[in-house]
């Protein structure tokens, strides 16, 4: 019903408080039920009607009250509204105040900015003013400082300005002061340079100074370096001139005398260092950063001028490309009518290293203190600027005519070192002298002694390109030249003394002996040649072993003198590591061409000195019967048969070998000679026939050897000799089946060095084994 | 990359007048650069590239002299370890054609008897400035035994197939030499270069 109820009043509203049943509609009723129906309809709506006038009627006294209470309030309302129109009267005028004064702010604000720039414009003119009559008072009184400092304020005033100011009112005043003051910064400008000038040729320094300082204040920059920088030459062409004149005529008694060019150029180079030390600052200071390049530049011409001029007396007074032509044409044709003594080449070698060395550390001086300044200069400056100054920086310094003629000596230099060192080592192997009890000869330790002096020579240069060619003609030198010599001496063989040697040896000596006793005169060269022979060759070993050492040894030191070369900041960077790292690994790779010609040598000497020897001593134990009974057995213990004499043999001809090797040649011969007994002790083991008690007697004999060998090298032989003594423990069994305790499975810690079948073959050395027996085995 | 990671090593040294355009040929194979207005070389520059060809890698030591005469001495002591050189002139210079017998004799004097020769004529960009005929080239380096090849720096072209071809070469004669002649030697072409191996093919 509740929901019902608004639809109800909708419908009671529209059709204007008649009940939803019609008149006509009652009046067209006839049926009861019909009518009772809408008749309790009819009643049901006015029951709803009468709740609903209560409802309203209840309501009445509230909504009287409500209206009461705002009959109260409409006389406060009046006052609000007044209230409100006077506030938005005060808002108007408030606004229209403020706009009033913020633009006459504004104006001020113009009026202020104009007012300054009267000001500044009266201040520029009274500038003007002020420089005009401070110029020309100070000509007057030749205070320069002062008047270049008036320009200085002109020229840096702004030129709209000055403009601006000439269309003023003051027109005709302004240009009057101008024009005094262009006329004053032209006679300004043109009686600096006059009195600069003046006092260069007056070779003034303070004043030179002086005026040097006036130049940047009047934008005269590059002007004012070319003219001091003149002044600086003329004092370092004066300086130089006086410096070569003394060295040409001096007294060649000096001490220094062969050195006097290397000084001389010096006395040159390091003046310049001064000078550049000395009025570095004041180009700083009065000329601004990054200018220090244009001064050096100019100093360079006159360094360069004056370099050369030593470096022509040099090459004249040393006969430098005379001495140079000659080695060239000696070098080329062996045969030579003309040569030089190395050792006469010694003094003038060393006077172009320390020239040229002197020449760069010069250049590097250069270069760090315009990079410096160029750095300060540069440091807001864009890339490229800064790309520009390194490259001029770079070509002033790498092809100036001191590089330029260093290159020329170092040039000539080169190929003088290389020929002095071939013909050092030349000599030195000529001269090959051998004391006894040395292992090596002298000719080894000469020939380091020269490498090392000319590479190190050649360092001292400090030209990297200088070094790299002397390591190469090193590596050339040793790896060709001395090795060769080695070579050689190796081919000539170890002289065999075999027992047909030493007969023949004997014979040559009784037929020279007759010879020469017919001669009148006894001459035992031949056994003598023979023994020198021997020495020479173990000599020759001995050589080629520390020829190897050597160079890793150079290859060290040299590695180390360069790193504190590069330390100092010589060679340019990773460039200069990388060829000298390659131009090295070069030369240490000959070490190992060397240890291959040991190599060969030692093979030489086992083949024919140690071989043809120990294979008759072993052989002989073919000759000892192993087919033996107690007695003989008893025998062979009181009086050894074999293997004691082969020890004392092994033992006389190794000495020889001992004591002419060094201890890493020797041990490495013993190892050859081991390898070379084990094997034919193996063989001809194979060819012998064994008892039982010779099977005891032959392990005897392996043990005592084994032991010996053991005492007489570093080397472990044990490994070597695993298969004879495997053959040993065979030939000592008791019976065939006994080899299965030690075979396969049993085996334990042991590794069989012999197969199946040779297991075999030894077991049938052993006369009383059947060979059925052997047969059966199952291995 | 280690230092001992390559199959072979050789070593290249350029030689040639001053201005024929070596450091440019060094640098554009090294570096793929044309520098403009490259000044002279000072001694020698050393440059390393590693190659692959047919799978093994091959680093090339390229030692680039200083033809001024006098840097000759410092050039003359790689002459000797050098495994190939290559002797270039400019086609637009006769001069530099002229030359040549003066450089042979170089290398006869100083270089090892297995030496590798390559005769570059550089600078074919400059066909209007030509001096030199292609065929009088070739039939010098034929006479002398020598292996022809024309390049342009600027142009790129022929550089690569230089230094590749050479380094096969190198490899069939490193081959040879250890006896090893089972294994077959590369070919001149089949170089790959290691910095262009994504290439067009």
């Amino acid at each position: 019903m509740a929901e019902s109820n608004p639809a109800v009043a909708v419908k009671r509203s529209a059709s204007a408080g008649l009940s939803a049943i019609s008149a006509e509609a009652i009046e067209g009723l006839t049926e009861l039920d019909e009518l009772e129906r809408v008749y309790q309809q009819l009643c049901d709506e006015e029951k709803q009607v009468e709740s609903e006038l209560e409802a309203l009627i209840s309501q009445q006294g509230n909504i009287e009250t409500k209206m009461l209470a705002l009959q109260r309030m409409g006389p406060n309302l009046q006052l609000i509204e007044g209230d409100a129109t006077q506030l938005s009267g005060m808002i108007t005028f408030t606004c229209s105040l403020a706009e009033n004064v913020s633009s006459k702010v504004r104006q001020l604000d113009l009026a202020k900015n104009r007012l300054y720039q009267a000001i500044q414009r009266a201040d520029d003119i009274l500038d003007l003013k002020f420089c005009t009559d401070g110029v020309q008072t100070a000509l007057r009184n030749e205070d320069y400082e002062q008047a270049a400092a008036h320009v200085h304020r002109y020229l840096s005033l702004d030129q709209s300005v000055i403009e601006l100011s000439r269309q003023g009112g003051e027109s005709s005043a302004v240009d009057a002061s101008l024009a005094l003051l262009q006329e004053a910064e032209q006679r300004l400008k043109a009686l600096v340079k006059e009195r600069l000038d003046q006092a260069i040729a007056d070779g003034d320094l303070a004043q030179v100074e002086r005026f040097f300082k006036i130049f940047p204040l009047l934008g005269l920059h590059d002007q004012g370096l070319a003219r001091f920088a003149q002044y600086l030459c003329a004092q370092l062409a004066k300086k130089a001139e006086e410096n070569l004149l003394l060295a040409v005529g001096g007294e060649l008694g000096e001490r220094r005398a062969a050195l006097i060019f290397a000084d001389t150029l010096t006395l040159l180079l390091e003046g310049i260092a001064r000078i550049v030390e000395t009025h570095q600052p004041i180009v700083e200071t009065y000329y601004g950063p990054g200018r220090l390049y244009t001064l050096i530049k100019h100093l360079q011409v006159e360094c360069d001028r004056q370099a050369e001029k030593v470096v022509d007396k040099f090459i004249q007074q040393r006969d430098y490309q005379n001495k140079f032509q000659i080695v060239q044409s000696s070098m080329m044709r062996s045969m030579s009518t003309e040569k030089i003594e190395p050792r006469e080449l010694d003094p003038v070698l060393l006077e172009v290293t320390v020239m040229n060395s002197r020449a760069e550390l010069y250049l590097r001086f250069l270069r760090r203190r315009i990079t410096a300044d160029f750095e300060v200069g540069d440091a807001t400056a864009p890339k490229s600027t800064v790309q520009e100054h390194q490259q001029s920086l770079e070509k002033l310094l790498t092809h100036c005519l001191l590089s330029r003629n260093m290159q020329e000596l170092i040039g000539y230099y080169i190929p003088m070192e290389e020929y002095y060192m071939r013909e050092s080592v030349n000599k030195a192997v000529a001269m090959d002298t051998y004391e006894k009890g040395q292992l090596t000869s002298s000719m080894v330790d000469d020939c380091f002694y020269i490498v090392k002096k000319c590479i190190s020579r050649a360092l001292s240069s400090s030209s990297i390109d200088c070094l790299c060619a002397m390591i190469n003609h090193a590596t050339s030198v040793l790896e060709s030249d001395f090795r060769e010599v080695l070579y050689n001496k190796l081919r000539q063989g170890f002289p065999a003394t075999t027992l047909q040697d030493i007969q023949r040896g004997v014979s040559s000596a009784v037929s020279l002996m007759q010879t020469s006793l017919q001669q009148g005169k006894f001459n035992t060269l031949g056994i003598e040649s023979a023994e020198d022979a021997k020495a020479s060759f173990l000599v020759t070993l001995n050589n080629v072993e520390v020829c190897s050492e050597n160079i890793i040894t150079l290859k060290k030191n040299l590695e180390s003198d360069c790193s504190k070369l590069f330390s100092q900041g010589f060679g340019s960077g990773e460039q200069a590591q990388a060829k000298i790292d390659s131009c090295l690994s070069d030369l240490v790779s000959t070490s190992s061409k060397f240890k291959d010609l040991l190599q060969e040598g030692l093979t030489e000497l086992n083949n024919t000195a140690i071989k043809p020897q120990v294979k008759p001593w072993i052989s002989n134990f073919l000759s000892i019967s192993h087919n033996i009974e107690e007695d003989e057995f008893n025998e062979y213990e009181a009086n050894d048969p074999w293997v004691q004499q082969f020890i004392v043999n092994l033992e006389q001809l190794m000495a020889e070998f001992k004591a002419g090797l060094s201890p890493v040649i020797y041990d490495t011969l013993t190892s050859l000679m081991t390898s070379l007994i084990s094997l034919e002790m193996e063989k001809t083991v194979l060819k012998c026939t064994f008892s039982r008690l010779g099977g005891l007697q032959f392990d005897k004999e392996l043990r005592s050897l084994v032991t010996y060998l053991t005492t007489v090298t570093t080397w472990t032989i044990r490994d070597k000799f695993a298969r004879l003594t495997q053959m040993a423990t065979i030939l000592n069994l008791e019976r065939v089946t006994e080899i299965l305790d030690y075979w396969g499975p049993n085996s334990g810690p042991l590794t069989w060095r012999l197969t199946p079948a040779e297991v075999r073959q030894v077991l049938a050395l052993r006369i009383d084994f059947r060979s059925e027996d052997i047969k059966r085995l199952r291995l | 990359m280690s230092m001992e990671d390559y199959d072979h090593l050789f070593k290249i040294v350029l030689i040639g007048n001053a201005g024929v355009g070596k450091t440019c040929l060094v640098r554009r194979f090294t570096q793929g650069l044309f520098p403009p207005g490259q000044g002279a070389t000072i001694g020698v520059d050393f440059m390393i590239k590693t190659v692959e060809i047919n799978g093994e890698k091959v680093k090339l030591q390229i030692w680039d002299t200083a033809g001024q005469e006098r840097f000759r001495s410092i050039t003359q002591s790689y002459y000797r370890s050098a495994n190939a050189l290559i002797l270039t002139y400019d086609i637009t210079c006769e001069d530099s054609f002229r030359c040549l017998p003066e450089w042979l004799r170089e290398i006869e004097q100083y270089a090892n008897s297995k030496v590798v020769t390559v005769l570059v004529g550089n600078k074919i960009d400059l066909t209007e400035k030509r001096e030199v005929l292609r065929e009088r080239a070739e039939e010098f380096a034929e006479a002398q035994g020598m292996l022809y090849l024309e390049t342009s720096a600027k142009e790129s072209d022929n550089v690569e197939k230089l230094f590749l071809d050479l380094a096969c070469r190198l490899i069939c004669e490193a081959k040879q030499n250890s006896l090893v002649n089972n294994v077959t030697s590369p070919m001149p072409g089949e170089g790959k270069n290691i910095s262009y191996l994504n290439c067009c093919s």
